[in-house]
C-alpha cells in the first residue's frame, strides 16, 4: 500500500512539473504580468500603450497581422475587407459621415466619434457593442483617448495632434460627452439616456418632451453631481420650488396625493406621481397639508439599478445644459 | 458521543471566530482609502489566493463527495445491493475528517482576509452581513445533518416499514412540497429573481426535499432524506458564498459609492451568482467522483487480494462514471456562464478569451481536453474486463483519431507568439495560412462538440460490451413508449424554440442589414432538420429499430453540429459576425437533445438483453487506475485555473467598476505565477487527502489478533 502511495505521488509530482513547464513556456513566449499602465503623453506612443494595454482595445480589434481578437473591425490593413489601415480608413469615413448628417467631418472628428459614440457609425456586419471606454472598468480618461486616437492616426495616416488638441465643433461635443461621463464616475451617457427614457420621462420634461410631473430637467446639469445623485437617491432631500408634495382630504374623507399644479380662489389641482391631474373645488376639501420630506417621486428607484445603470442615467443627466423652462 | 462532539468543536470553533470578525470589521458603506496590512512581509494576494484555492478545493470535496455518496446509496437502497450501500458509506466515512481540515481553512482564509484587506472585507460584511450570519448558521445544519448520517447509517439501516399512517403523512408531505416547488417554480411566490436563481433553488432545493420526504417509509429512507437534507445544506451553502465572489464581479443593489441602495437580495442576486454556482455544482460533483475515484485507483494500486481489486475496480468505475455524467454538461455550464461573464461587461468577456487570459484558456483547453481523453481511455480499458466487448474494439481507433484531432484544434491558438525570424519565414504574418482557422471559434466549437458526442459513444460501446443484441422495445410495454417519447418532445422542444426565435429574429435585432437574414433562416432550418431526425428517431425506436434510431439521431447531430456549423460558422462570421453566437447556442442544443434521446432509446434497447459473460471486475491494467489518479490531479488543477481566470477577469478591481485595488499587487500575473500557487496548492491538497484517507482507514482498520490477545493477558 505504501508503495503505491509513493508511486501516486511521483506521478503527481509529474504531472505537476509539467504544469510548471507549460506555464512557464508560455508566459516566455507571451509575457508575464499584466499591468495597467501609468500616465500617458498624447502621441502615437503613448496611443499604443493604451491600445495593448490600459484601454483594452486588443481584446475586440486586431491590429492588421498584430493580435487575434476578431470579435470587431480589424484596425490594420488586413484582407479584402479591411483594405487600408485605420488611418487612412477614416479619411473615407469622415466623408461620409459628413454626407450623413451634412456636417463636416474631419478625420480626427470621425475618429473621436468612434470612441465617444461608437454606435454613430457600424461598421458592416458588426454588432454594436463596443464598450465605452471612458466608463468603469476601462475608465480612459480624456488625454488617454486623445493619445489613442493619435496612435490610431498614425495606422495610415497623419497624426494630427492640433485638431486632437484644438479640437472642432463636432469633437468639442464629444470631449464634453467624455467629462461629463468622468466626473459621474465614468458612465455611458448613452445607455442613461435609455434610461431616462424608459423609466423617467413621464414625469420629467427634457427640452420640451416628456412627462411634466416632476421638474423640468433640461438644465439639470448646472446644479452639479452631488445634487443629481441625492435626487435619485432620496429624492425627497431637496424639493424643487413648486414641486412640494399636498395631501387633499376631501368631505368624504379620500386623501389624494400628488403635486399642486394649479391653485385658484376656487379650485385646487393635485397631479399625481401616474399624471392624473385631479381637480378639487375647494368647497370639496376638507383639509390640504404639504407633507414636508417627502416626494411623488418613487423613492425606491434605486432598488433594480446597478452601478451601471446609475452611472449611465448621472453621465446623462451632466450632459443637461440647456435653457430650463421657468414654472 | 464524546467523539462526535470533539469532531463538531473545531468547525464551530471557526465558525464561531469567523463570526466575530464579520461583527467587529466595521462596515464601510461608504467607498474610502483602501488599507493593505501583510503578514511577515508575505505578498497578502498570493497569500490569500493559496488560501481561498485550497480551502476551495476541500470544500469542493465536502460538497461533492455527500452528492456522489447520497446517489450511490440511493442506487444500493432503490436496487437491493449491499455494495452500494458499503461504497456510499466508505465515502462518507472520509468526509467526517475532511468536513474539520474545511472549516479549519475556512478560518484561516477568513482571518487571512478580515486581517490583510481590512477595507474591502469591513465593505463586503457591510454589504453581506446577514448572508454571513446566515452561512455560520447553515454550517450548523450541515454539520449535524454530516454526524447523522454518517453516526446513524447502521442505526438507520433497517428497512422494516413505518406505520401505514407515518408513510401516508411523509408522502402528503412529499406532495405538499413538491406543488410548492412547482408553484415556486413558475413564479408563483417568492422573491422577485431570474430564473436561473429560481430554477437553481426549485430544483436543488425544493424538489429533492419533496421527493426525499415523498420516499420516507422505513429508517433506510429516513436515512436517505437526512444526505438529502445534507446536500441542501452544502449547496446553499454555496450558493450564499457565490453571491459574494458574483457581487465581486457585478456588483447590484448599490450606488456609485457603494452603498446599498438596493435591497440585500439585490446584491445576493446578482447577475453572476448563480451562473456561477450552476458551474461549480456540476463541478463539484465531477470533482467528488474522481477523488473517489482516485482513493479506488490507490487502493486497487495496492490490493493484494482478487476480491480487493474487483471491490476497488468497481468502485473505481462508479466514480468514474458519476463524474463522467457531469463532466458532459460541465461545458455547457462553462458557455453559460461565459455569456453571462460578458453581458455583464463586454470587457470583463473579452478580456476572457481574448486579452490577458487568451493563453490561459489554452492551457484550460488542454486541461479540459486531456480530461475526455483519459475518460476515454478509461472506458476503453473497462471494456477489457467486459466478455464480448473485443467487438467494439474496431471503433476505438477512430473515435481516439477523432479525439486528438479535436484536442489539437482547439488548443491551436488564432496567431502564435513568433520571434522575428519567424515571422519573416512566415510571408511577414503571425497568422499561419492554414492554422489561423483552426484558431476561431466555429473551428473550436465544432470540435468541442464532436469530443462530447465521442465520449458519449465510447459509452454507448461499453453499455453494449457483454449484451449479444438488441432487444425489442415495443414488447417492453408502456414504459418505453412513454419514456422516449418524453425525451424526443423534450428534444424538439429544446431545438424547436430555438429554431422558431431564429427563424422569427428580425437582423437588425443584432445590428445587421436586412440582406442577411439568409444566414438565420439558414440556421433555423437546420434545426427543423435536427426536430424531424428527433420525430424519426422516436418513431423507428418505438418500432424496433432503435439501433437505426440512435444511429439517425446521431449521425444527423454529428453532420449538423460538427460539419455543417463548422464550416458555416465561418460564412457567419464572415458575412454575419454577430449571429456566431446564436450558431453555438444552437450547436449546444442540438447536442444536448441527442444526449437526452438517445440515451433514453439506449436505456431500452439493451434491457435484459443476454449477456455473453459477467463482467470481470478486478481485470483491469494497473495503468487505467493511473488514468483514473491523472483525471483527478487534472481536474484539481482545471479548478485551480479556471478560479485565477474568474478572480483575475476583474482586473485592478476588487469590486468590479466599484472598488480599484490600489495595492502593489494590482496587476494581472503571468501564467507561469499561476501554475506555481495551482500547483502549490494541489500539491497540498493532495498530501492532505492521502492523509485524511490515511486517518479514515484507521478508524476501520481491525485490531491486530496477537495485540488483542496480550491485552487479554495482561488483564
Amino acid at each position: 500500500m505504501s508503495n503505491a502511495v509513493v508511486k501516486v505521488f511521483i506521478v503527481l509530482l509529474i504531472v505537476l512539473g509539467t504544469f510548471l513547464w507549460v506555464g512557464s513556456t508560455i508566459t516566455a513566449m507571451t509575457g508575464g504580468e499584466k499591468k495597467a499602465g501609468g500616465v500617458v503623453e498624447v502621441s502615437p506612443e503613448g496611443g499604443e500603450q493604451i491600445f495593448w494595454g490600459k484601454g483594452r482595445c486588443f481584446t475586440c480589434h486586431s491590429m492588421g497581422d498584430q493580435g487575434s481578437a476578431v470579435r470587431c473591425p480589424n484596425l490594420g490593413q488586413f484582407g479584402e475587407k479591411f483594405a487600408l489601415p485605420i488611418g487612412a480608413r477614416a479619411a473615407e469615413r469622415a466623408r461620409e459621415r459628413s454626407e450623413e448628417t451634412g456636417l463636416h467631418y474631419t478625420v480626427t472628428d470621425y475618429l473621436v466619434e468612434s470612441l465617444a459614440k461608437p454606435d454613430a457609425y457600424l461598421v458592416d456586419g458588426f454588432k454594436n457593442e463596443m464598450a465605452i471606454v471612458f466608463a468603469p472598468p476601462i475608465s480612459l480618461n480624456l488625454d488617454e483617448i486623445k493619445a489613442a486616437i493619435s496612435y490610431l492616426q498614425s495606422q495610415g495616416g497623419e497624426v494630427d495632434l492640433e485638431a486632437i488638441n484644438n479640437p472642432s465643433d463636432i469633437a468639442s461635443t464629444y470631449y464634453e460627452r467624455i467629462e461629463a461621463a468622468s466626473a459621474a464616475g465614468g458612465g455611458d451617457p448613452g445607455a442613461g439616456e435609455e434610461m431616462f427614457t424608459d423609466n423617467c420621462s413621464d414625469c420629467h420634461q427634457l427640452n420640451g418632451e416628456g412627462g411634466e410631473v416632476g421638474p423640468d430637467l433640461s438644465a439639470i446639469a448646472s446644479k452639479g453631481l452631488k445634487f443629481i445623485s441625492e435626487s435619485i437617491l432620496v429624492p425627497a432631500k431637496k424639493i424643487t420650488e413648486g414641486y412640494e408634495t399636498f395631501t387633499v382630504v376631501d368631505k368624504e374623507g379620500l386623501k389624494t396625493i400628488g403635486i399642486k399644479t394649479r391653485d385658484t380662489a376656487t379650485e385646487v389641482d393635485i397631479t399625481t406621481d401616474t399624471g392624473e391631474v385631479i381637480t378639487f373645488t375647494r368647497s370639496d376639501i376638507e383639509e390640504i397639508t404639504e407633507d414636508e420630506g417627502s416626494s411623488v417621486m418613487p423613492d425606491d428607484l434605486t432598488e433594480a439599478l446597478t452601478v451601471k445603470d446609475f452611472q449611465d442615467i448621472q453621465a446623462f443627466l451632466m450632459l443637461q445644459k440647456g435653457e430650463e423652462d421657468e414654472q | 458521543m464524546k467523539q462526535v462532539l470533539n469532531r463538531i468543536s473545531k468547525p464551530g470553533a471557526m465558525l464561531a471566530l469567523f463570526a466575530l470578525l464579520v461583527v467587529v470589521a466595521l462596515p464601510a458603506f461608504a467607498l474610502e482609502p483602501n488599507e493593505y496590512r501583510q503578514f511577515m512581509g508575505i505578498d497578502s494576494r498570493k497569500l490569500v489566493w493559496f488560501l481561498a484555492q485550497l480551502h476551495l478545493f476541500f470544500g469542493a470535496f465536502v460538497l461533492g463527495v455527500p452528492l456522489f455518496a447520497v446517489i450511490v446509496e440511493i442506487v444500493g437502497w432503490r436496487g437491493g445491493d449491499a455494495k452500494f450501500d458499503k461504497l456510499a458509506y466508505e465515502f462518507t466515512s472520509l468526509l467526517s475528517v475532511a468536513y474539520a481540515t474545511t472549516a479549519a481553512l475556512g478560518g484561516l482564509l477568513a482571518f487571512a482576509l478580515f486581517t490583510l484587506y481590512p477595507t474591502f472585507m469591513g465593505y463586503m460584511a457591510g454589504i453581506f452581513k446577514d448572508v454571513m450570519f446566515m452561512y455560520a448558521l447553515l454550517f450548523f445544519v450541515e454539520t449535524f445533518c454530516l454526524y447523522l448520517y454518517y453516526y446513524g447509517w447502521n442505526w438507520m439501516k433497517s428497512t422494516k416499514p413505518f406505520s401505514n399512517s407515518t408513510q401516508l403523512i411523509f408522502k402528503g408531505l412529499g406532495i405538499a412540497v413538491l406543488i410548492v416547488a412547482a408553484i415556486f417554480f413558475f413564479g408563483g411566490f417568492g422573491l422577485e429573481m431570474r430564473g436561473d436563481t429560481r430554477s437553481f433553488m426549485a430544483v436543488l432545493y425544493l424538489l429533492p426535499f419533496g421527493i426525499g420526504l415523498f420516499l420516507i417509509r422505513n429508517p433506510k429512507s429516513s436515512h436517505v432524506m437526512i444526505g438529502i437534507m445534507l446536500n441542501i445544506a452544502g449547496v446553499a451553502l454555496m450558493q450564499l458564498s457565490n453571491s459574494w465572489a458574483g457581487f465581486m464581479m457585478s456588483p447590484a443593489g448599490v450606488d456609485e459609492d457603494g452603498a446599498l441602495t438596493g435591497s440585500l437580495w439585490t446584491a445576493f442576486e446578482n447577475i453572476l451568482a448563480t451562473p456561477v454556482a450552476i458551474h461549480r455544482m456540476l463541478g463539484n460533483l465531477a470533482f467528488g467522483g474522481l477523488v473517489a475515484g482516485a482513493y479506488a485507483a490507490v487502493k486497487f494500486i495496492g490490493a493484494r487480494t482478487p476480491e480487493e481489486k474487483a471491490h476497488y475496480d468497481w468502485m473505481g468505475y462508479i466514480s468514474n462514471f458519476v463524474a463522467l455524467c457531469a463532466l458532459i454538461p460541465l461545458p455547457f455550464a462553462g458557455y453559460y456562464l461565459g455569456r453571462e461573464v460578458y453581458s455583464q461587461s463586454a470587457v470583463m468577456g473579452n478580456n476572457m478569451m481574448g486579452g490577458d487570459f487568451s493563453w490561459t484558456f489554452i492551457m484550460q483547453a488542454i486541461l479540459v481536453g486531456s480530461l475526455f481523453i483519459i475518460s476515454n481511455y478509461y472506458l476503453w480499458s473497462g471494456m477489457t474486463r467486459i466478455p464480448g466487448a473485443e467487438r467494439y474494439y474496431k471503433f476505438i481507433k477512430w473515435i481516439l483519431g477523432a479525439l486528438i484531432i479535436s484536442f489539437a484544434v482547439w488548443l491551436t491558438p488564432h496567431n502564435l507568439p513568433l520571434t522575428a525570424l519567424e515571422v519573416g519565414e512566415m510571408g511577414g504574418s503571425q497568422y499561419h495560412p492554414t492554422l489561423k482557422f483552426l484558431g476561431l471559434m466555429p473551428a473550436k466549437n465544432a470540435v468541442v462538440n464532436l469530443i462530447i458526442l465521442s465520449t458519449f459513444f465510447s459509452f454507448l460501446l461499453y453499455r453494449r460490451g457483454n449484451k449479444t443484441d438488441a432487444v425489442s422495445i415495443s414488447a417492453q410495454g408502456r414504459t418505453p413508449v412513454i419514456v422516449i417519447s418524453l425525451a424526443g418532445l423534450v428534444a424538439v422542444a429544446i431545438v424547436g424554440q430555438y429554431a422558431l426565435s431564429l427563424l422569427t429574429m428580425s437582423p437588425a435585432d443584432l445590428d445587421l442589414p436586412a440582406d442577411r437574414a439568409q444566414y438565420f433562416s439558414t440556421l433555423g432550418y437546420l434545426l427543423v432538420v435536427e426536430c424531424i431526425a428527433a420525430v424519426v428517431a422516436v418513431v423507428l425506436a418505438l418500432k424496433d429499430h432503435g439501433k437505426l434510431a440512435q444511429g439517425l439521431y446521431l449521425g444527423v447531430t454529428a453532420f449538423n453540429v460538427v460539419l455543417f456549423l463548422g464550416v458555416y460558422g465561418f460564412v457567419v462570421m464572415e458575412k454575419a459576425s454577430p449571429l456566431l453566437r446564436n450558431v453555438a447556442v444552437s450547436q449546444f442544443l442540438q447536442l444536448i437533445s441527442c444526449l437526452i434521446l438517445v440515451t433514453a432509446i439506449d436505456m431500452y434497447l439493451f434491457k435484459g438483453a443476454k449477456e455473453i459473460g459477467k463482467l470481470q471486475w478486478g481485470k483491469m491494467t494497473v495503468r487505467s487506475q493511473y488514468a483514473l489518479l491523472l483525471l483527478t490531479f487534472v481536474i484539481t488543477m482545471n479548478m485551480g485555473l479556471m478560479g485565477f481566470i474568474r478572480s483575475g477577469l476583474r482586473g485592478d478591481w476588487h469590486i468590479f467598476g466599484l472598488m480599484r485595488d490600489t495595492s502593489i499587487w494590482s496587476y494581472t500575473p503571468s501564467n507561469y505565477t499561476m501554475t506555481e500557487i495551482v500547483s502549490l496548492a494541489v500539491l497540498v491538497f493532495m498530501v492532505a487527502v492521502a492523509f485524511m484517507f490515511w486517518l479514515g482507514s484507521l478508524a476501520t482498520r481491525k485490531p491486530d489478533s496477537s495485540e488483542s490477545l496480550k491485552g487479554e493477558s495482561d488483564v
